[in-house]
């Protein structure tokens, strides 16, 4: 989908336009789905809060500015925030374990070779797995789970300062990947 | 300012970014990124890896009822009430409780009904004031349709980089169906400028056109009809064609 025509949409869902939105919700459903699924770990809230976000994305629609980038990352950061906000109210962190087998998740992308962001968030999610278990384990709690420094070191029974100089080495080693991708 | 007076801060910057940084420290570093410009690059550079990282998870489709309960929520779309099995009550209270809740569910719905036609209507307003400033404009051509079927015009004005298409008769369409207009570029490609779907009964259709780029880079636009998503080139019968 080209800017032009996800702009036109997003100018219609502002109008009301039904159709307009639901051709964005079948572009980028799983998207959100599976962010809200990362955070949330469990279906039944990640499909609340998929259908939060695209009813945000409703009457919301006019707040979203063009000019200063791309739909997806405003409409996911988003979902991250919806999600992020039900697992405080649920008061429950899910298991850091990711069962998902990466060489079949990202089959369900359109052509991965044909599309150069694709491909640049593909590199970067193999490199999040790649991380040291212990560097990944800080950037989940702290990313995808929406915990402060000080939290992590409450949880993890380890000094601030370890997990400070953990957190800043996986970011600094993902800033690399991404630059150089 | 020297490397050591940065590294406090610049040890900040990525748990920052990600908002991961607690609270106590978050005042101490805005304060500083305020004045040193090459903190805010970096700080530039990991909000770039923050919002990838948003990208980075691998999609997963939800369950396809997911589709319609997010639809049924919409706020202004109309809810059928599912029929309710009252005769197989014995109670004549719990008969006159559910009457009274079937009223008061009608009544509702009426005024959401009402409520839809309204907002139908002052949209209609809103662009049928726009064709008639358009028409009143010296700045605006009215461009014929080439079309067998159906009968309007397409109101360009370049100034604004703005244009009205009308059209009346359009042929009636299948329910996983939709117009989808497209503008026809110089090596003949085409970009989707959308779909749209006259309401049943509507004698006329008006699309305001917007594209980011002035109409002038393009021949002319074209309207197809395609499934109800869109395509993204055209493969259904052309209906409309107008050339710039």
């Amino acid at each position: 989908m080209s800017r032009e025509e996800e702009n036109h949409l997003i100018a219609q869902i502002a109008k009301g336009d039904e159709l307009a939105f639901l051709t964005l919700y079948d572009r980028y459903a799983s998207r959100v789905y599976g962010l809200t699924l990362h955070i949330l770990g469990d279906p039944m809230l990640a499909e609340e809060a998929t259908q939060d976000t695209f009813l945000k994305l409703w009457s919301r629609s006019r707040e979203y500015l063009a000019e200063r980038g791309p739909l997806l990352p405003w409409l996911l950061t988003i979902a991250r925030r919806v999600a992020l906000d039900r697992l405080r109210l649920e008061s429950r962190r899910p298991l850091l374990t990711d069962s998902s087998d990466p060489d079949e998740v990202w089959k369900n992308l359109p052509d991965l070779h044909s599309n150069t962001e694709e491909a640049r968030w593909r590199s970067l999610y193999f490199a999040v797995q790649t991380l040291h278990p212990n560097q990944r384990q800080v950037i989940e709690l702290a990313y995808y789970q929406g915990m402060s420094q000080s939290e992590i070191a409450e949880l993890l029974h380890l000094p601030l300062g370890t997990v400070k100089t953990r957190l800043r080495a996986a970011l600094e080693k993902l800033r690399k990947v991404w630059k150089e991708e | 300012m020297t490397q050591d007076k940065h590294t406090p801060y610049r040890e900040n910057i990525p748990a920052y970014a990600i908002g991961a940084l607690d609270a106590d420290e978050i005042a101490v570093l805005e304060a500083h990124l305020k004045t040193c410009a090459s903190c805010q690059i970096e700080l530039a550079e990991f909000r770039a890896l923050s919002e990838a990282l948003l990208m980075a998870v691998p999609p997963v489709s939800p369950p396809a009822a997911l589709r319609q309960r997010v639809q049924r929520r919409l706020p202004h779309v109309h809810k059928s009430p599912r029929p309710r099995q009252i005769f197989s009550l014995n109670s004549a209270l719990g008969l006159a409780v559910i009457l009274l809740f079937v009223l008061n569910l009608l009544s509702f719905i009426q005024l959401q009904e009402a409520q839809r036609r309204q907002d139908k209507l002052l949209k209609h307003l809103e662009d049928t004031q726009l064709a008639l400033m358009f028409l009143s404009s010296p700045d605006v051509r009215r461009l014929p349709l080439d079309s067998e079927k159906v009968a309007g015009a397409l109101l360009l004005d370049e100034q604004r980089n703005q244009a009205i298409l009308i059209a009346r008769n359009l042929p009636p369409l299948a329910e996983n169906q939709a117009y989808q207009i497209w503008l026809i570029e110089p090596d003949e490609e085409r970009i989707s400028l959308g779909l749209f779907r006259p309401e049943e009964g509507e004698t006329y259709t008006l699309q305001i056109l917007s594209p980011s780029q002035p109409f002038e880079n393009y021949l002319g636009i074209g309207v197809t009809i395609e499934p109800a998503g869109g395509s993204e080139r055209p493969s259904g019968e052309r209906i409309i064609k107008v050339d710039f």
